[in-house]
Order: structure tokens, then C-alpha cells, then sequence
């Protein structure tokens, strides 16, 4: 599904390049949920930007089901992102000026791709019924991160791609969160590689693999 | 360690490294408005100037004029005899029209330079004995301002070529302060180049009580002695265009404070977790607030210096256009020259200042009152923007009936840009509500249908508070360009047809020495003239103002089709008949009806010789650009009434309109005693009239082109700081999977709908405006009124500029969301 293959990427500093990765190597199958952890400034949301084609590797390759995206032009990768990946943020960038329902809606209607019976199974599951009509900054933090989980979710995308998802939130609502956000990847049969500092989030996914100096290493299957 | 009221400066400050963009918005702004209201005020300043300088011919006062009492020419002897009376205060004029081999026309302007003070040819560029010396000696000299020297693309020695084949004398190419656009001679060189021996006046210089009575005595009775109120004219005249002129540049000015206004509310915006963490940290309010101050008055001293600059550029650029025109329709010479005067640079800096207190004041207020950053700055100035357009939607409710109020009270140009600004800032005030109301309306329309179209109209919210100032910049700039164009469409289709009845004839022509009888002898004229109108005048004061009473042929063919704006009969051309039937009528411009009140069917008494006659208005007819008073008479009963009348020259109408005829009535008119420069024909006669015409517009047309850039670049600088404030919410978007054409047609979409209606409220506006201007202000202001005239291919044309311009804008915000989105998607989902 996800194959990373001879991987650099430096950033220039005033003090010289800063390497972050040094031939980095990584494979993941399709359905399967990777947690990737690592200590601050170690690389592991830029490793999830390069994925997502956010940002540019120097070089070496990224390849999403088969397709290398490294070479991709700027429309191209938004294409990919919007038929493929979705990205699920601390800070659940949601659109403000739209209502929930829309939210939820809103990169399965960017991709025509839209099955009002998963749909309804989101919004029953993630508990968003009563919050439809309402507005992001009328919801709480938890309930906001429930909306982007609904809105990667809802076009079943082949990878999602979630970083610290639950960091915004409390420790209860994290665990409710996580629980919650694992099944319905599995359900919509997607992959998940998701960045967590803490071992019990990435204890609901299939594998962990630690990002130390650059390099990724397994921690083993949870 | 540094004081900490340096560390709070330096932290309020770092803003504007950071924010280029803004900061060079905050500079165009503060500079254009400046400049655009500084160019005004320096030109007004510099025609101020020139009216004070405008009683001295050359450099000497003229406290009288002497003029012969039946307008013919001052013989040599009258002079000389004057001169060897004691009178050294007394020298010569000679004025005359040529035209040049290409149909250009000239004045020209001759004195005794003998006669003058020896600092005349100062012209302040370092002139010699010699220059001078070659002015009074044959070949003699032709001084050309610089400006007509451009024009007509003469250089230094040129001889300029006349049309009947005389040669000026070498060109020096000069400018005197009180010379505008005439070429000035010593009288020698005048003599022989007009092929005449007479003055046209006599200037008398400063004199003193007991000599005047003795100069008085001594003068001849043909000749008669008028006092110089030109001063006091030239300042009542010109008034009403320099109030037209100011009016504009405050506009301008309004519409850069627009620019500010936006620039200092974003700074403010971007500041406040500066300014938050700085409270928290231990700053006070009033530390802050002396900071923002300070910032304040380093941003007026930039702006108000910088925009002098500015302003004194464009005051180059449009000051011989105004001048020419000033000129032309008041006789009023304006130094071309720009004086800087410092009191210019502190009103602009007071303007300034409180045009940025006024900007920053009401954010501020809200800064500082809040103590809390709020978590979504979007839906924050949702709130902000709902409650100031409530509040300005009530403001502008308030000022349009106070216009209301005003409108039938106008009585001045003054009370009457009043009533304009109050209008145009009500109309701008209540746009935000208009725009809110069509978002709701389009979103109403649309809430069933595609995701996509609802993403659009919320955006639409989300762009509206940055964009509200704008686009009330842009509504500004829009009407006033639509109100002035059709104004001055208006007028060019006006005069254009007014020139056509009012100089009907093929030939002016205007000479103290011709003999009338002999040129309009039926054998010898039978061969080109098919009919004429012999004019006389009687120059006097009405009402405080100079005013002719003009004696006409009632039934000569301009007569006949003369363009009467009100009348007692039932048609024109019956008003025209009972004028020419009935006794002791008269027609009158309508400067007399507007500006002295006269109604139709009064009657006035006019002095005459024999006493005071009473004579009834029978109607008003047009008298476009003419600033004084004017009535119309049979011309026997100006014979009868008035014995020191004067020949205001005979209108001719050639058989046939061709060069061959042209040769014919010239020959007889020389040989009836006329002199080149005596005759024009019709053709430079509506060149000259319509140049006058264009010139005069330029400087509005001008201001009219540059409020619209300023305005472009409010929507520019809007969309920037949208982009700024919105970037990482637009990498988001990215991220989800938006194309770029996608997310800039989010951008564009509610920005077009913002102007479009901006576009649509600016139409009507615009006619609104045009109609006080032409029906109050016109009328108010110089006293003649026109039939307005509106076309909506200007305001259709219009719409396409600015659709150019919002496309440009688009474009250049596009390039820059292009350049910074890597940066912006690299930072995505790092906490703010």
C-alpha cells in the first residue's frame, strides 16, 4: 500500500542543513494501521507531510499503491490527496463558514464519491446526529475532532494519515476518540499511519514503528 | 538591558518587518491620498498666488486702465502726450490673436519695454544685458513661454511662421511669471508684425490720489479710465472651480484613507496575541497605547512628507492644463512655475494625523477592551463585522436624510460638496448591508443545491470583513468616475451643440480701424458674403459683477436660432420674434437668472445715457463658461440708449466655405482697414473653444483615473491581507485535496459578487451625483445649467475596468498563494 524507499530530506538552517532522514525505508500493507511514534523534533510529522505530498523529499521514494509520488506535479498530488489520502490534524481544521453536515461531506463530495449509508453509520457511530446544522466553533473540541474523523472517513480514502489526532483532547475523550477512529478505519477497510507520543494510543493500531536519528525501527506487533 | 518601554516598541514595531506587504500597502495609501489632496492644494495655493500677482502686468501694478470709450485703438500721441505730462506710471499694451501657418492661434502681448521697470525680463534664469538688449533692437525678440514653445515644438531662434505668410521675430524661449501662454514683443517688433500704430490700452501703474484727478483732466474725452478690479474678480470667479477641485482631492484623500483604514485594522488584527502576550507579561494598556501612538505619528511624518513629494509631481503635471484653462475661461494667468509653501506640509501632515487617529481609534478601542485572544479569529470578526455594519448601516441612514434635508438648501458650491459627501459616504456606509444582504439572498437561493455553491457563500462571509473597506473605496471611485463622466459627457455634447447655433458664422472678425460700410457694400461684397452681424457692446457693472450689454442684430441668423434655456412665449422662436417686435424686452444669460435671481417676465432697470429704462426678461438663453453677466438688445436701441458703445465686431457667412472665398473675404477686409490678427475663422474658433473645453476636464479626468488606481490598490491590498490571515486555512484546503483553480474560484466568486453589487449601487449613485452636479452645483457654482445627459455604454465600460482590475488583483493574489502555499502546507497541523 505504502512503500517509502531510500529516503532523504534536510532542512537548511543558519547553522547548516539539519538532516532528518538518512535513507530511510519503510513498507505497509493495504487495511493495516501503522502508529508512528518518536520523540519531539525527531521527523514524524515531516515523514507524514512527505507522504502526503505536503512537502518534498530531497530524495529516494514514495510510492502510495504503486504510484510514485515523488515525482508528481503539484495538481497531480492534489488529485491523489483527494481521491486516496486524507489527513486527520491536531487541529481539526475545519471549515467554519460551513455547517457540520457539510463538513462531513466535504472531500466525499470534492471526490463524487459518497454513500449516504456510511454516512448515516458515521454520524450514528461518532454520536454527531443532534450536531448537524451546527457551526465548528459551536461544538466542542472533542466533538470538532469527531467531525474531521468523519470527514476522512466518509470517502474511504486507501490511506489516512492522522497526526497526534487526539492531542487536542482529554485523556477520557482521547481513548473514546482513538477506539472509535480505529474501528472505523478498519471498517472502511483503509490504511492508517498515525503520529502519537503515547504508547496506549498506538496500542489500538496493528504495528508501531519508533523514528530515532532518522531511521524507522520496529517496535512490534501490538 | 533595555528600558522595557524600548522592548514593547520594538515588539509592536517588528510587525512591519515581517509584513512587507502590509506595509508598503500602509505607505501607498497614506502617500497617494496625500499626494492626490496635496496636488490639489498646491496648485489652488500656486492660482491664489497668481490671482494676488494677477493686477500687475510684467511686474508693475496696474491701478487703472486707460481704454478708449468706443473701443477703437490708443493712438501714439494720446501715449506720448501722457508720458511728457509727467505720468511715467503710464505704458502701452498691444494684445492681438494670430494664427499660425498650421491653425494654431496665438496671443501675443506687446509693450514699450522702455517704459517698464528694469527688472521685467527677470524671469529668474539668469537673463543678461544682452537678452535684453535684443528685445528692443531689430530683428528684435519673441519671448515664448516654455510650455506653448512645446506645443509648438519651437526651439530657440525659431522664427514662428503666421498663416498670411509674417515671420515672429527669433523665439527666446522663457517664462515670467504673469506671462501664461502669451508670447510677449518689445511694441516695435509688434508694430511691424501686425502692420499697425496703435495701442490696444494703456496700464497705469501705482498712482497717487492728486494725480489721478489730474490725470483724469488731462485725458481726452475718447479715452476713459477704468479701475483695476480684477483682483477681486479673478478670486470670485475662480472660486467655485478651485471648491470643485478641493472637493475631488479630498475625495482622493478619502478614498487613500480607505487604504489605511484597511492596512491599520490588519496590523492591529495581526498584533493582538503581541499585543495579548505583552499585557500578559506586565505592559499597560497606556504603554501600549503611547506605543501605538508613537507608531502613529512616525506613520503620519512618512506619509504626509512622502506624499508632498508626490503631490508636488502631479501638481507639476497638471498645472499647465488648469492654468490654460484658468486662462481661457477667466482671463486668469497662473504661474506655471509650482511655489512650495510649508504650511502645505503641515496640513497635510494634520490631515494625515488625523485621518490615522480616525483609522486607528475604534480597533484600537476594541483591542485594548478585550482581554482575551478568542480561539477562532474568523468567526470573531463575523461577530465584529455583523455589529459595525449595523452600526454603519444606521450612520449611513442617518447622513442620507441629513442630504435629504439638505437638498433643497443649497445655495453655494460649498453647502452643495457638502451634501455630496454626505451622500456618497451614506452610500458607502450602507454597502456592507448591502453585500450582507445579498450573500443571505444568494445563499437563500443556492441552499439546496451543491456543496460547493454553500462552501462559496460562506466563504463569502468569511472574505467580507476584509474586504467591506474596499470595496466602499471602490464605490466611492466608481461613482465619482461615472457622476463626473456623465457630468462632463453632459457638457461636451451640450457645448458641442451650443458652438454649432452660436458660431454659426464662417468669419469673426473684430478691428478698431475697419470700415463697415465699405466691407459690407453690396457690389463689392456680393461675391463671397451671403450675410453678416455687426455686434456693439457696453461694458458696466450689474449686481456686483461685470456685465455687457450687447447690442444684436435681432433678425441676423444666429440671432434667429439663439438657444434659450427659458422663455415667456410658447416656443423659442416665438420668444424670438416677440423680441424682436416688441419694445423694451430683453434676453438675458442665464447667469443672471441662477446667479442674481432674476425670474422671467421681471423687469430691471438698466442705466443707460438717457436715464433708467426699464426692460422686460422675455427669456434666458445659454452662455456656457462665460462668468459674467450678459444681456441682449435690439442693437438700435443700444445706439439710442448707450453713446459710448463699442464694436464688439461683425460675424460673416461666406457664399460658400472654401479657400477660394476665404482669400476673397480677407482681401476685403484688408482692404476695409483690417489687420492680420483681427479675424478667425470659425473652424480656430471651435478648435480653440473646444480645446479650452478639453483642457479644463483633464485635471478631472486625472483625478478621476488616479482615485481609481488608489481604489484598485485598496482591493489589492484586501486581497493580500485575506491571503495572509487565510493561508493556513487554504493549505488545508490543499491538503483535503482542493485544486488550486478550485480554491481561487472559492476566492474570486464572493470578491466578484462584492463588486458586482458594488458595481450596481454605483450606477444609480453615479447618476445621482451627476444630477446635483449638473441641476445644484453647476447652477450654483458658475450659473448656467444643461440637460443631462446619461448613457450607460460609460457605466457598461466601467464594469470591464473593473473587472480588469479585480482579474489583475486576482492574479497577482494567485502569484503570491502560489509562492508562499509550499511553505504553508510544509507548516500544516503545527500549532499556531
Amino acid at each position: 500500500m505504502l512503500s517509502i524507499q531510500n529516503l532523504n530530506k534536510s532542512f537548511k538552517q543558519a547553522e547548516g542543513d539539519v538532516v532528518v532522514f538518512s535513507g530511510l525505508n519503510f513498507e505497509m500493507a493495504t487495511g493495516t494501521s501503522v502508529a508512528l511514534l518518536g520523540e519531539s523534533g525527531s521527523g514524524k510529522s515531516t515523514l507524514l507531510h512527505l507522504i502526503a505530498g505536503l512537502d518534498q523529499v530531497d530524495s529516494g521514494e514514495i510510492k502510495i499503491d504503486q504510484s510514485s509520488i515523488t515525482s508528481m506535479s503539484e495538481a497531480a498530488l492534489a488529485e491523489m490527496r483527494r481521491h486516496q489520502v486524507s489527513l486527520v490534524f491536531q487541529q481539526f481544521h475545519l471549515i467554519s463558514t460551513l455547517d457540520i453536515i457539510d463538513n462531513i461531506r466535504f472531500q466525499a463530495a470534492l471526490c463524487q464519491r459518497f454513500d449516504s449509508d456510511y454516512e448515516a453509520l458515521l454520524i450514528d457511530r461518532l454520536g454527531l446526529g443532534k450536531q448537524l446544522k451546527k457551526f465548528p466553533h459551536q461544538l466542542s473540541r472533542g466533538q470538532q475532532q469527531r467531525v474531521a474523523i468523519a470527514r476522512s472517513l466518509l470517502h474511504k480514502p486507501a490511506l489516512v494519515l492522522a497526526d497526534e489526532p487526539t492531542g487536542n483532547l482529554d485523556e477520557q475523550s482521547s481513548l473514546e476518540v482513538m477506539a472509535l477512529f480505529s474501528a472505523l478505519v478498519k471498517n472502511a477497510g483503509s490504511s492508517l499511519l498515525m503520529v502519537t507520543h503515547s504508547r496506549e494510543m498506538a496500542s489500538y493500531l496493528d504495528r508501531s514503528v519508533l523514528l530515532h536519528s532518522g531511521k524507522l525501527g520496529e517496535i512490534g506487533a501490538a | 538591558m533595555q528600558p522595557s518601554s524600548v522592548l514593547v516598541l520594538k515588539a509592536v514595531f517588528s510587525h512591519y518587518w515581517r509584513h512587507g506587504w502590509q506595509t508598503l500597502f500602509l505607505l501607498v495609501g497614506l502617500i497617494a491620498g496625500v499626494g492626490l489632496w496635496s496636488a490639489v492644494q498646491i496648485i489652488n495655493q500656486q492660482a491664489r498666488l497668481s490671482y494676488e500677482q494677477a493686477d500687475s502686468l510684467l511686474g508693475v501694478q496696474a491701478s487703472y486702465w486707460i481704454h478708449s470709450r468706443t473701443g477703437k485703438a490708443i493712438e501714439v500721441d494720446d501715449y506720448i502726450h501722457l508720458r511728457r505730462a509727467g505720468f511715467r506710471q503710464i505704458f502701452p499694451v498691444v494684445e492681438a490673436e494670430v494664427s499660425t501657418q498650421q491653425g494654431q492661434p496665438i496671443s501675443i502681448i506687446a509693450t514699450d519695454l522702455f517704459a517698464l521697470p528694469n527688472n521685467l525680463l527677470d524671469s529668474g534664469e539668469g537673463d543678461t544685458a544682452s537678452d535684453w538688449l535684443s528685445f528692443v533692437q531689430p530683428p528684435y525678440r519673441a519671448w515664448v513661454p516654455r510650455q506653448l514653445a512645446e506645443e509648438l515644438e519651437l526651439q530657440p531662434e525659431d522664427q514662428l511662421l503666421l498663416r498670411d505668410g509674417r515671420r515672429f521675430p527669433p523665439a527666446l524661449i522663457k517664462s515670467h511669471s504673469q506671462q501664461g501662454r502669451q508670447v510677449l514683443m518689445d511694441i516695435a517688433a509688434a508694430f511691424a508684425l501686425l502692420n499697425r500704430e496703435t495701442f490696444s490700452y494703456l496700464v497705469v501703474g501705482n498712482i497717487e490720489a492728486d494725480q489721478l484727478s489730474q490725470l483724469e483732466s488731462l485725458l481726452p474725452d475718447r479715452l476713459e479710465l477704468i479701475e483695476n478690479q480684477q483682483h477681486l474678480d479673478l478670486q470670485e470667479l475662480t472660486q467655485s472651480l478651485h471648491t470643485h477641485l478641493s472637493a475631488m482631492s479630498l475625495l482622493s484623500f478619502a478614498v487613500g484613507l480607505f487604504i489605511v483604514f484597511n492596512a491599520v485594522r490588519f496590523s492591529l488584527w495581526y498584533r493582538r496575541p503581541t499585543f495579548m502576550n505583552l499585557r500578559l507579561m506586565g505592559a499597560s494598556s497606556s504603554l501600549l497605547l503611547s506605543a501605538v501612538l508613537i507608531e502613529t505619528l512616525l506613520w503620519s511624518f512618512v506619509g504626509a512628507g512622502a506624499g508632498i513629494v508626490v503631490g508636488l509631481q502631479i501638481g507639476k503635471v497638471l498645472l499647465p492644463g488648469l492654468g490654460a484653462s484658468l486662462h481661457s475661461l477667466y482671463d486668469a494667468t497662473v504661474d506655471t512655475q509650482l511655489i512650495w509653501q510649508f504650511d502645505t506640509l503641515l496640513k497635510a501632515w494634520g490631515i494625515t494625523l488625523l485621518g490615522l487617529l480616525w483609522a486607528l481609534t475604534w480597533p484600537l478601542y476594541q483591542q485594548l477592551k478585550r482581554n482575551s485572544l478568542p480561539a477562532n479569529l474568523i468567526s470573531r470578526a463575523s461577530l465584529d463585522e455583523r455589529q459595525s455594519r449595523h452600526y454603519l448601516a444606521l450612520s449611513s441612514l442617518a447622513l442620507i436624510g441629513v442630504s435629504i434635508f439638505l437638498y433643497p438648501r443649497i445655495d453655494d458650491a460649498i453647502s452643495g460638496f457638502l451634501l455630496l459627501g454626505l451622500l456618497l459616504f451614506g452610500a458607502a456606509w450602507l454597502l456592507p448591508t448591502l453585500l450582507a444582504f445579498t450573500l443571505r439572498l444568494v445563499s437563500h437561493l443556492t441552499a439546496d443545491r451543491q456543496l460547493i455553491a454553500r462552501w462559496l457563500i460562506g466563504d463569502g462571509w468569511a472574505q467580507l470583513p476584509a474586504l467591506r473597506t474596499a470595496m466602499m473605496a471602490l464605490l466611492l471611485a466608481m461613482t465619482a468616475n461615472l457622476g463626473v463622466g456623465t457630468l462632463v459627457d453632459s457638457f461636451r455634447s451640450a457645448f458641442v451643440g451650443w458652438l454649432e447655433v452660436r458660431q454659426s458664422a464662417d468669419i469673426y472678425l473684430r478691428s478698431s480701424k475697419i470700415d463697415y460700410d465699405r466691407l459690407l457694400d453690396p457690389q463689392d461684397s456680393s461675391t463671397w458674403l451671403a450675410d453678416s452681424h455687426r455686434r456693439i457692446g457696453v461694458t458696466s457693472r450689474w449686481q456686483g459683477r461685470q456685465t455687457l450689454i450687447r447690442g444684436v442684430d435681432t433678425g441676423a441668423p444666429d440671432s434667429l436660432k439663439l438657444p434659450l434655456a427659458q422663455w415667456s412665449g410658447i416656443t423659442p422662436e416665438a420668444t424670438l420674434k416677440q423680441w424682436q417686435s416688441e419694445e423694451n424686452t430683453l434676453l438675458a444669460n442665464e447667469q443672471v437668472h441662477y446667479l442674481a435671481g432674476l425670474q422671467l417676465g421681471e423687469t430691471i432697470q438698466l442705466q443707460t445715457d438717457k436715464g433708467l429704462i426699464d426692460y422686460r426678461v422675455i427669456g434666458f438663453f445659454y452662455d456656457y463658461g462665460n462668468p459674467n453677466f450678459q444681456f441682449y438688445l435690439p442693437y438700435d436701441e443700444v445706439v439710442n440708449y448707450w453713446t459710448q458703445y463699442h464694436s464688439r465686431g461683425i460675424a460673416l457667412w461666406l457664399k460658400k466655405n472654401d479657400e477660394a472665398t476665404q482669400l476673397l473675404a480677407e482681401k476685403a477686409m484688408r482692404e476695409a482697414g483690417a489687420e492680420t490678427g483681427d479675424w478667425i475663422l470659425q473652424s480656430q474658433v471651435r478648435k480653440l473653444s473646444l480645446n479650452i473645453f478639453e483642457r479644463t476636464f483633464t485635471i478631472t479626468a486625472a483625478m478621476n483615473a488616479l482615485t481609481m488606481i488608489v481604489a484598485a490598490i485598496a482591493l489589492l491590498a484586501s486581497l493580500l491581507a485575506i491571503l495572509q490571515e487565510r493561508l493556513p486555512q487554504f493549505a488545508q484546503w490543499r491538503a483535503l485535496g482542493v485544486r488550486s483553480r478550485e480554491q481561487m474560484m472559492i476566492i474570486a466568486c464572493p470578491i466578484l459578487i462584492f463588486v458586482l453589487v458594488a458595481w450596481l449601487l454605483a450606477i444609480p449613485l453615479g447618476a445621482v451625483l451627476s444630477w446635483i452636479l449638473i441641476h445644484k452645483l453647476n447652477i450654483v457654482s458658475f450659473g448656467w445649467s444643461m440637460p443631462m445627459r446619461w448613457d450607460m455604454l460609460p457605466a457598461i465600460q466601467l464594469g470591464g475596468v473593473i473587472l480588469l482590475v479585480v482579474a489583475a488583483t486576482l492574479m497577482l493574489a494567485s502569484w503570491q498563494l502560489r509562492r508562499r502555499m509550499p511553505n504553508a502546507l510544509a507548516q500544516l497541523g503545527e500549532l499556531a
